[in-house]
């Protein structure tokens, strides 16, 4: 392009700007907040941008930190580990990713008159874990707040508890309020470690709430920590008095969620690639399962073996419930059948009648074995027969399935009696 | 059966028959008229003059070509529609011609209720589908599945929705809705006069936050209302909607032949003036059209007289095995049971369909022939949106209006102008109540924070701001102020009723199988739903076991009884402080705002033909609170007058009184209530307490202020010509005792209006 050229571009580009800048309203900066100094007092320092002010606490904490059961630092160890894998996993983080581990505090549960008061995320330095944690001045700063965070900046991965569905949505919605100013925000690569936790630990924690995972499966007890629900009560308190003495709890409160989001971060790694097992039979049949449904049926097969041949058949039932069918799949019929017979006295009735589809059909179909295959069929209608867990015309449908299967498999027998006479 | 008739063969035979044709106080026919024509207009889009020609449309009405070029011309406007006069196409078209002419435009319908805008949407997608163009137009209401409701948000053209859903589901939300908001251009307010008293005041401030958002999302949306015939369409859609509006009041659509039959069941009792009950003749009348093989709609007033007539008619078909043509419909039956009624009525399987009020809107229901009303429905609107629903489609129709022993039943019937002339009832709303405006004030600064100048909709309100933030749910800064409570205010506000949650109806007939078959507004369950209380539900009766008031749950089993019940429900005033005073010589009257506490009292058990007391017992309900506005007419006591005569004659009067109230304002009788006090805790004298049935009032008592005399002068005059001897239900109510309670109440009456003259 000639220099002329360019020149005539770039004008327009400057033209376009004028008019789109004349349509919109400047921003107006709000006023400061009376009440800086006592914040200050109270640990916070202030900040202020073209948007007016925010408040911010920073933490750093060394390499070899230790929360709970878990130095900072193995992070990076829990990162190799994913780079060494050769499978795909929705969770996996590469060492070319910059990871935030992202919480907020609001000042409500839902809709537009709920603002975001704090927002923290701890990133990774050259030699140190760094926490931001930013606070809105008053509800007029919000602006300042938001650009401060600098979560418009394009590239990061967000690690968050349940951020994908509640913290994220409720940062867009505010982000609206300020469209015309703000530069855009992007759509990050999100990692919710919520759901995680709830296919890690179904059946097995009651609550997947953070707290409880940190007491159970991260080893750190929190002490003197405020109940979440009190946070927009705080702060609501904290801007009409002018006090921030007890809005320094809810930061340590956010503070201690952010870690051991890392933690967190840190053990599911390791239960999901570790060799040794070091968590329940449940929570390794969950992870093989969680395998299955992401298609990755070596993976998945590994860890359900490593449950059958760890714990007793009792606790591997439902392992063995699975590890069948991976090896149907596999044509290893024998030991599919196997499983699925180890399985049978210890999974639950819905899982059972499948179980017993499944042998019948085996039998049947690839061990031509046609007394075993109408033994089994007659299992599964007697038990279908008293199931509670269909409904009358479910039951009646299953029920029409199975009597075909019946008469089919008897005629077969039938066949093979016959040419034995 | 009897033969098959057309409705001038039926009518023609009732007239020769001598016991029939004694009861007809007035026929009327009202002729057809021909339809009025404009051509389409000329830019109109070619799909749209497509779609419309395969309808078989080749001209618009009068009024939908108006309405055409108003809204595309940026100008609000209402439009009187009658029932079946095409009014869809009023908004439709200026609607979608925008949206063909700009895909971003977007419009949101608003319906009164759920099952108008599923209606609506159908039709809609009719028109849609016929035009070829990529539209989409979506319904968002409680419904509406989670998974759609984000493409709904985001691509919806038109969104079809209701008040309820709007206040609570969107405008909280509305940064979700980025894409309506910005490019809102209609506002479309379908059946406009149902948004009155509290339920359109409320509306009025939804309306309002409704505007302050598209203004800060930078839209100017105008506003497209059709409403039913009522006295201030312009007036009423103004106050709504808070902006000017046009008013196109000619229909141009065609009418049938209609034949309106007032007939006033026999006086069975001359000196008590008792008549006939209304509900037995309408069920005779309906039988007769039944048999002729004319499909019937029958309205009649309450609940409890749908579920009577239901009763009484599923006798014509007891014999028959699994028949469905005789069907009631009203509010409180669930979703599925209507939807299946409505079907009914189109495909002709059910022959009679028993209403309250609940039919009045624009649900299609498709054609029916004839419309019974039992009883006066209160005010000229309704009435001929009951009418309405006969003839449809140009036939000729049978109008029966069966009138009740009441005062104003008893006017209607004997002056067939006062309805058949053309002047309706006004439609009150009252967005000044403060409690109203508060409520929602609420709201709004949680959609939006509002600046130290702003003002909301009409009203100056940075006092109420500083207050709200004294109460500590707002926090001031420098320019604005902040919403900063955890709470979400929209869920403590409810628009159906200023009382808020609702009782469930719960069956236990069956132990292992108990289940929800209907819901009532508190201050109804007070007389309907206590304990012993009969509860009739799709010709049902059940009997409430326990109604635990607590947690708004009423339990009741089916029972078969030859008794219905009925409640009292007593109540004390107390003036809070008077805003409006007119003093005359012996006579003061007043408006202000009063506090009152009802107490359901006793029930009593009637049998169910013979109407006999047939036994009785007491209510445990707690006493419910409010403050409401009232309007009271204090005098002295006539000389030589007992206290006791002054009881009986003040009980009559206010009942004289209470009657003619809706003549002059559009409510429901219950909207209004009229109490007699022998001495009045505020001034110790006798004293008529007018007041509005809600929270924070409604504007109506006001009105009644302003209106007394010629309500008086009505109430005189209809009491003197009434033919009873000493007071009937059809003047000043029953008498117990013959003695001159009638010239007692005159006497009232006449001091109250000659010093008020």
């Amino acid at each position: 392009m000639s220099y002329e050229n360019k020149i005539m571009q770039l004008k327009k580009m400057l033209g376009k700007k004028k008019e789109q800048h004349s349509e919109q309203p400047s921003y107006q900066k709000p006023e400061k907040p009376a009440y800086i100094s006592n914040w200050e007092k109270a640990g916070l320092s202030i900040v202020e941008n073209d948007f007016g002010v925010v408040f911010h606490r920073q933490v750093r904490y060394p390499f070899t930190y230790q929360h709970g059961w878990y130095q900072l630092q193995q992070f990076f160890q829990a990162v190799e580990k994913w780079e060494q894998t050769n499978f795909h996993h929705p969770y996996a983080i590469s060492s070319e990713e910059t990871v935030l581990f992202f919480d907020t505090e609001t000042t409500g549960l839902k809709g537009v008159g709920t603002q975001i008061f704090l927002i923290g995320l701890l990133g990774i330095d050259e030699e140190e874990f760094v926490l931001n944690q930013y606070v809105l001045a008053d509800p007029a700063n919000e602006a300042a707040l938001l650009f401060e965070s600098k979560l418009w900046q394009w590239g990061n991965t967000i690690v968050s508890y349940n951020g994908k569905s509640f913290d994220w949505p409720q940062l867009e919605m505010r982000w609206t309020f300020h469209k015309n100013f703000l530069p855009k925000l992007q759509t990050p690569r999100q990692i919710d470690l919520l759901h995680s936790s709830k296919r890690i630990w179904k059946n097995h924690l009651e609550k997947v709430k953070l707290t409880k995972v940190e007491e159970e499966k991260l080893g750190f007890k929190r002490e003197h920590d405020i109940p979440g629900f009190l946070a927009p009560i705080i702060y609501a308190d904290a801007v009409k008095s002018g006090n921030a003495i007890e809005l320094m709890k809810v930061l340590q409160h956010n503070e201690w969620d952010i870690l051991s989001l890392l933690t967190l971060y840190i053990h599911s790694t390791n239960l999901l690639l570790d060799h040794a097992l070091q968590d329940d039979a449940v929570t390794y049949i969950n992870i093989g399962k969680w395998y299955d449904d992401l298609k990755e049926r070596q993976q998945s097969e590994k860890v359900l073996l490593s449950v059958t041949n760890q714990f007793d058949v009792k606790e591997s039932g439902l392992a063995y419930f699975y590890l069948a069918f991976q090896q149907k799949r596999n044509k290893q019929f024998l030991e599919s059948i196997e499983s699925f017979q180890k399985a049978i006295h210890i999974i639950d009735e819905r899982k059972k009648l499948k179980a017993f589809e499944q042998l019948a059909m085996l039998y049947e179909h690839q061990m031509k074995d046609y007394s075993k295959a109408l033994q089994y069929t007659i299992k599964g209608i007697d038990l279908l027969q008293q199931a509670t867990f269909f409904n009358e015309n479910q039951k009646k449908k299953q029920l029409e399935t199975w009597d075909k299967r019946l008469q089919r498999i008897k005629k077969k027998n039938g066949k093979l009696f016959h040419t034995f006479e | 059966m009897k033969k098959k008739r057309t409705i001038d063969e039926l009518v023609r035979e009732w007239q020769e028959d001598e016991e029939i044709k004694q009861n007809i106080a007035h026929i009327v026919t009202m002729e057809g008229r021909e339809g009025q024509y404009a051509d389409f207009p000329e830019h109109l889009h070619p799909s749209i003059k497509k779609a419309l020609q395969e309808r078989g449309i080749k001209k618009l009405y009068t009024h939908q070509r108006q309405a055409f070029d108003l809204a595309l011309a940026g100008k609000s406007f209402t439009a009187i529609t009658p029932t079946a006069s095409g009014k869809s196409l009023c908004y439709h078209l200026p609607v979608l011609q925008k949206i063909l002419e700009d895909p971003s435009s977007r419009a949101i319908y608003l319906f009164p209720t759920k099952a108008l805008a599923q209606d609506q949407k159908t039709d809609l997608n009719h028109l849609i589908d016929a035009m070829d163009e990529e539209i989409y137009s979506y319904t968002y209401d409680g419904d509406t599945a989670p998974n759609i409701r984000q493409k709904v948000r985001k691509a919806g053209h038109i969104v079809m929705t209701n008040p309820d859903m709007l206040h609570s589901g969107i405008l909280p939300h509305h940064t979700k809705w980025v894409s309506l908001f910005e490019n809102l251009k209609f506002i479309v307010i379908d059946e406009l006069h149902t948004y009155k008293g509290v339920f359109g005041s409320h509306v009025a401030h939804v309306l309002r936050r409704l505007l302050r958002i598209c203004h800060f999302y930078g839209s100017n949306p105008v506003f497209i209302c059709t409403s039913a015939t009522i006295k201030n369409p312009k007036e009423l859609a103004e106050k709504l909607t808070n902006t000017k509006h046009e008013l196109i009041s000619q229909s141009g659509a065609p009418v049938g032949k209609k034949t309106f039959i007032f007939y006033n069941p026999p006086i069975i009792h001359t000196t008590f003036g008792v008549r006939k009950s209304s509900i037995l003749e309408a069920r005779d009348l309906a039988a007769k059209l039944y048999q002729a093989g004319i499909q019937t709609i029958v309205f009649a007033k309450s609940r409890v007289s749908v579920e009577r007539l239901v009763t009484y008619l599923k006798q014509l078909t007891k014999n028959k095995i699994a028949d469905e043509s005789i069907q009631g419909y009203r509010g409180g039956y669930l979703p599925s049971e209507r939807r299946q009624i409505e079907k009914g009525l189109r495909d002709g399987t059910i022959q009679i369909v028993v209403s309250t009020n609940a039919l009045e809107l624009g649900v299609d229901i498709g054609q029916l022939q004839a419309c019974i009303m039992t009883g006066y429905p209160g005010n000229i609107a309704s009435a001929w949106q009951q009418a309405g629903r006969a003839g449809r489609r140009q036939d000729s129709a049978l109008v029966i209006y069966v009138a009740n022993s009441t005062a104003l039943d008893q006017y209607v019937v004997n002056h067939p102008d006062y309805l058949l002339g053309n002047a309706p009832e006004e439609a009150l709303i009252n967005p000044d109540n403060i409690l109203i405006l508060m409520s929602h004030l609420k709201c709004a600064s949680f959609e939006l924070p509002f600046s130290t100048n702003e003002t909301y909709g009409e009203f100056e309100v940075q006092e109420l701001l500083e207050y709200l933030q004294e109460e500590g749910v707002l926090v001031k800064t420098n320019a604005h102020y902040y919403w900063m409570s955890d709470r979400f205010p929209a869920h403590d506000v409810n628009l159906r009723s200023a009382a808020g949650e609702n009782v469930v109806i719960i069956d236990q007939t069956i132990p292992a199988g108990t289940k929800v078959i209907g819901e009532m507004d508190t201050y109804s369950a007070m007389t309907l739903l206590h304990e012993e209380a009969i509860y009739l539900h799709q010709g049902v009766q059940y009997q409430v076991e326990k109604l635990d008031w607590e947690e708004k749950k009423a339990y009741v089993r089916e029972v078969d009884v030859n008794y219905y019940t009925d409640a009292n429900l007593a109540v004390e005033l107390k003036v809070l402080s008077e805003d409006k005073s007119a003093m005359y010589q012996n006579v003061t009257v007043s408006y202000g705002d009063v506090s009152l506490v009802a107490i359901p009292t006793i029930f009593k058990k009637i049998h169910m033909t013979t109407l006999d007391n047939i036994g009785s017992g007491k209510i445990h309900i707690p006493p419910m609170e409010m403050h409401t506005n009232a309007t009271w007419i204090s005098f002295d006591l006539p000389e030589n007058w007992s206290e006791e005569m002054l009881t009986d004659a003040l009980t009559g009067a206010a009942y004289a009184i209470g009657s003619f109230i809706p003549l002059y304002i559009q409510c429901d009788r219950n909207d209004v209530t009229v109490v007699p006090q022998v001495k009045s805790v505020h001034n110790e004298k006798p004293t008529l307490f007018i007041y509005d049935s809600y929270p924070g009032g409604i504007g109506l008592s006001e009105k009644v202020y302003d209106l007394l005399v010629p309500i008086l002068e009505l109430t005189i005059e209809h009491v003197l010509s009434c033919p009873c001897e000493y007071g009937c239900p059809s003047c000043i109510g029953a008498q117990d005792n013959l003695s001159d309670g009638k010239s007692r109440v005159l006497k009232i009456l006449k001091i109250l209006f000659n010093e008020m003259m």
